[in-house]
């Protein structure tokens, strides 16, 4: 047989064995389905925390204030006749919660209102009795002076401002927000991609030597064919589960359409009339997430296979050097900084995707798989910039997989002894 | 020998400053059953590996069947590695197909050859489960299935028996002589020097790299003559250590083995035994292969 059917034989068994084993299956329903958790439980343990009545006195020397805050909400706001020196004594008696002072002078815009709590308040609590004073307080002021409607409503009137990105080629984008959120999940998913499937090639590499089933292999094909196609194997292992999940995901939105017009119809609003219900079910169902042009697909899929490609030589090479998993950790210490540093960056780079910092670690091998699927999701990227770092990328990963392929030559065949940096060096300038 | 198989001529390999192969030469005939001895450390398994193109030599040459070790020449060898394993979440039948395949079998082959070397050890009924699953006699027999189901005209045994159960030990040792009496050539590196004796045609004493005595077993051991005395007797075996010119290799409570050094009269020895203990059996023997390895290291390494 010639050596090319064997190198489709490994990749064939790298491939098929992992994307039948239940790690596979279990980690391709489970990640998504742990992403969408991380995003909704926050929500989930709000509402259930919320559950406790919480209750603040007000002594109001004003007259007015107190009045305008118990009616806002009754239960929140309890007015108190009691002099604040007793409500001083009660709150350290623990009897309540906390209590509000409103001082006379607030109408005249001086002085502040004064919040005394056990210091369990909390930052909800504080931020909506510092809204509510601010706006009750206001409200009094202007109807003082007769304030015109007029003039109420552009002081409270929202002034948007569009965000929309323009091409060089003239083409307008909107929703700027939604490409940089997009860029942090695609440089999330990478990050964890490389990390995930680096440490399979490792732990695989790892294994083979330990069971010394390397040594049979070995003796049938080149130890260099064996890490390439594992390396290839795993690869595609890789982009099948992205596969998986797009069209998973491209299925769940196409669903989910009018789930979320359903979601946002019964939402905040649910209290109002049919026929503005109706309206904002209208509105959800146009809802659609603005388009992910191929140039972001494409860059994703490239940066994820390059990064994945100079990550997985390095994992290899550790791999090779080490016969169980808890001698590999300082070895794997410096690749395990190159992975985390860009995520440091990530938002500054996605903060300001054209400067100088973010340009120039976007470029550098070891940081571009994270930062610029990040940059190129928010901005269209000069292509002089994606097509050296791609080039530097390869070149980058042909050097490294050279290196690595000759410490894992030497690597799998020693045993029984951990190897250092030095050990590495030396066995990768012997030929 | 005109029909040989391998033959190594001049091989070195060095790792860093130390030499593991110096400069070694030997051939194997074919239908031979050859052994590679020494203790641990002495080039035994280097060899081995440079044999299977897994290193290559640093000098020198080695060829298997006239041809330089390569791609091709691993689709003739079989090889049984030291400590061995297999992928353990694997099935039986998908790894024994695999590893033939990347040994050049087809497909259909490879499974016809699988099962008939799997129903010949009774091991059919496994070829659908994991080899993790299996208990570790089981898990060796696979691996042998492994080493010899692509057909191998040479077969390379590293330590074959190291950790068998005596029933695997003797199903092994059977095939391995069906094996050389059907035409192939057998590589077999052991430190434990008394399985050689029971199996080799040939051997190779190898010690820090170098061979240091290599030849037809049975020639080696008679041209050393009867030098030595197995003695079995019931008694006190502390009068052994009085005895003069013998090097003592193997001492049990009623059992010795007994090298004759110059100056050495066997029947001083008979009647000093005697005189001690009541003696068994007396018998004047070639000497074991231990006792030739070390005696051909002493006078390598002179003290």
């Amino acid at each position: 047989m010639i050596q090319k059917e064997k190198l489709l034989l490994i990749i064939q068994r790298e491939y098929l064995t992992r994307l039948k084993s239940k790690i596979f299956i279990v980690s391709t329903i489970l990640a998504p389905v742990v992403m969408i958790l991380l995003l909704v439980l926050p929500a989930v343990i709000q509402t259930m925390s919320g559950d406790r009545v919480r209750q603040f006195l007000v002594f109001d020397e004003t007259g007015v204030v107190g009045q305008e805050l118990v009616a806002s909400d009754s239960v929140y706001y309890q007015l108190t006749e009691i002099n604040p020196d007793s409500l001083r004594q009660s709150l350290m008696l623990g009897e309540m919660e906390g209590y509000l002072v409103v001082p006379h002078e607030l109408l005249d815009g001086k002085g502040s209102a004064m919040f005394y709590h056990g210091g369990t308040a909390g930052m909800t609590v504080t931020s909506r009795i510092r809204s509510d004073v601010q706006r009750v307080v206001r409200d009094i002021r202007l109807d003082r002076l007769d304030t015109p409607a007029e003039v109420r409503q552009i002081l409270t009137d929202r002034v948007e401002t569009e965000n929309l990105t323009i091409t060089p080629e003239g083409e307008e984008a909107a929703d700027s927000d939604f490409y940089m959120i997009l860029g942090f999940i695609m440089g999330f998913i990478i990050y964890g991609a490389m990390f995930g499937y680096g440490a399979v090639i490792m732990r695989s590499v790892m294994e083979e030597k330990t069971s010394r089933i390397v040594e049979v292999v070995a003796s049938s094909v080149r130890p260099f064919e064996l890490l390439v196609g594992k390396v290839t194997g795993v690869a595609m292992l890789g982009l099948t589960q992205f596969v998986i999940w797009a069209a998973a995901g491209a299925v769940l939105m196409f669903a989910a359409g009018p789930v979320i017009a359903l979601f946002i119809g019964t939402g905040p609003q649910g209290a109002e009339t049919a026929a503005a219900d109706v309206a904002v079910t209208a509105e959800a169902a146009s809802f659609s997430i603005p388009a992910i042009g191929p140039m972001i697909w494409i860059s994703f899929v490239l940066f994820f296979l390059l990064g994945f490609l100079i990550y997985s030589s390095l994992f290899a090479a550790v791999g090779s050097a080490v016969d169980q998993e808890s001698d590999s950790q300082q070895l794997q210490l410096p690749i395990i900084m190159l992975i985390i540093i860009p995520l440091m960056f990530l938002f500054p780079v996605s903060d300001d995707p054209a400067s100088r910092l973010a340009v120039t670690l976007s470029m550098i091998p070891f940081f571009a798989p994270i930062l610029m699927p990040v940059r190129m999701a928010v901005l269209q990227i000069p292509f002089w910039q994606f097509g050296v770092t791609i080039l530097i990328m390869v070149l980058t990963f042909t050097l490294l997989m050279w290196m690595s392929a000759r410490i894992y030559r030497t690597g799998i065949l020693m045993y029984g002894k951990k190897a250092t940096f030095r050990e590495l060096w030396r066995w990768m300038r012997e030929n | 020998m005109s029909d040989s198989i391998v033959r190594f001529k001049g091989v070195t390999k060095k790792f860093g400053d130390t030499k593991a192969v110096n400069d070694v030469s030997f051939e194997v005939g074919k239908g031979r059953i050859f052994g590679l001895l020494g203790p641990n450390g002495a080039g035994k398994t280097t060899s081995i590996r440079m044999l299977t193109y897994i290193l290559k030599p640093d000098t020198g040459i080695i060829t298997v069947f006239g041809t330089p070790t390569g791609p091709e020449t691993q689709a003739r060898l079989g090889y049984l590695p030291e400590e061995r394993g297999l992928y353990k979440k694997m099935k039986v039948g998908e790894q024994l197909v695999y590893l033939a395949r990347l040994r050049g079998l087809s497909r259909e082959d490879a499974r016809k050859r699988i099962r008939y070397w799997l129903e010949r050890f009774g091991a059919y009924e496994w070829i659908g489960q994991e080899v993790g699953e299996l208990s570790k006699g089981m898990q060796q027999k696979i691996q042998f299935v492994a080493t010899i189901a692509h057909d191998p005209d040479c077969l390379i045994f590293d330590e074959p028996f190291s950790g068998l159960d005596p029933i695997n030990s003797e199903m092994l040792k059977d095939v391995i002589l069906e094996l050389r009496d059907a035409g192939k050539t057998i590589f077999f590196a052991t430190h434990r020097m008394e399985q050689v004796e029971q199996i080799c045609d040939d051997i190779a004493l190898f010690n820090k790299g170098r061979l240091i005595l290599n030849g037809e077993l049975d020639k080696i051991r008679s041209s050393y003559g009867l030098n030595s005395i197995r003695l079995r007797f019931t008694g006190d075996n502390r009068f052994l250590s009085e005895l003069k010119n013998v090097r003592i290799n193997n001492k049990s409570t009623n059992f010795a083995e007994l090298r004759l050094l110059e100056g050495a009269d066997d029947q001083a020895i008979l009647q000093q035994a005697q005189s001690h203990v009541r003696v068994r059996g007396f018998e004047l023997v070639q000497p074991s292969i231990q006792e030739i390895f070390i005696d051909t290291v002493s006078r390598e390494t002179p003290s």
